[in-house]
């Protein structure tokens, strides 16, 4: 089941119109009606779009005012740019490993098991 | 010190091999040559199993530094020799199970990798495409759509998003 923190989050970030709205939210505190100006969405679509940023731990929404102003909250997103980093990394160790396996085992007077002779 | 604008590249990453494709893939897919590369730098592979077919795993065992055994595995989706190979990676036992990241609870269970393989000129060119993903063929669906919309998101209407989030 998806419910670690990347999961959820990568689920959330999967419609291009969440995208948006976290995009805008990047700028600031948004009401519903403002976040639904520029998209051609129903007020409703676009509450049901922020209940699942908000399970995904994406969006706040404030209670103080009664425009109840939606906000960003990051920790999500870092966690996944964060992740991403890591993988990154991980298989840049690898490759790096994977060729200097290759070039040792193609180094003229090795016994190569598949002469890479291409002739070009 | 790397990018501190993330770009669409952040899914998919290009490695230029100077060896002909056949060699790399068996560099990529056979027991006892994975086992003089994979895994991280100044670990010893102890043991390595292959069972190449979709549906198979490779199955490997290694010794960090401080002397703690680790178990890793793939479970093979797809193989076109030599051109594709598309696995799932984990942390495992010695039975084979998969197991949590020892070092990240938040760490996916499983990540999916999808490695390409192209050869012009002598060189080979392999493409890895990946990310968490979970289990059933549906959350597997909607991940490979997370793929795209991560990299459509973070290089286009993500932008500004990104670079906050760079400053954090």
């Amino acid at each position: 089941m998806a419910t670690d923190v990347l999961s959820l989050t990568f689920s959330a970030l999967a419609d291009p119109t969440r995208r948006a709205i976290l995009g805008r939210l990047s700028a600031g505190e948004a009401s519903v009606k403002e976040l639904a100006r520029p998209f051609r969405i129903s007020l409703p679509g676009i509450s049901k779009h922020l209940k699942v940023l908000e399970r995904a731990g994406l969006v706040a929404r404030s209670r103080a005012a009664q425009w109840r102003p939606c906000r960003l909250r990051p920790a999500p997103l870092k966690q996944v740019s964060d992740w991403t980093e890591e993988y990154r990394q991980h298989w840049e160790g690898r490759f790096d490993r994977l060729g200097e396996y290759l070039a040792e085992i193609q180094r003229p007077g090795k016994k190569s098991p598949n002469p890479p002779k291409h002739g070009k | 010190m790397e990018n501190s604008t993330p770009t669409t590249k952040e899914f998919a990453l290009t490695r230029q091999f100077a060896a002909p494709r056949a060699l790399v893939f068996q560099a990529l897919t056979e027991a006892d040559r994975l086992a003089r590369w994979w895994g991280p730098k100044d670990f010893a592979m102890v043991s390595a199993k292959v069972d190449l077919r979709p549906g198979g795993l490779f199955h490997y065992q290694m010794l960090s530094p401080e002397g703690h055994v680790m178990w890793g595995r793939f479970a093979y989706r797809e193989i076109v020799a030599p051109e594709r190979i598309v696995f799932t990676n984990s942390f495992s036992d010695a039975a084979g199970g998969v197991t949590r990241a020892p070092f990240s609870p938040t760490w996916p269970l499983e990540v999916l990798n999808t490695l390409t393989l192209t050869e012009a000129a002598g060189l080979t060119t392999v493409t890895l495409r990946g990310g968490p993903v979970n289990a059933t063929p549906e959350e597997r669906r909607t991940f490979e759509g997370h793929f795209t919309s991560m990299q459509q998101g973070f290089g286009g209407t993500f932008d500004q998003l990104a670079a906050y989030l760079a400053k954090l």
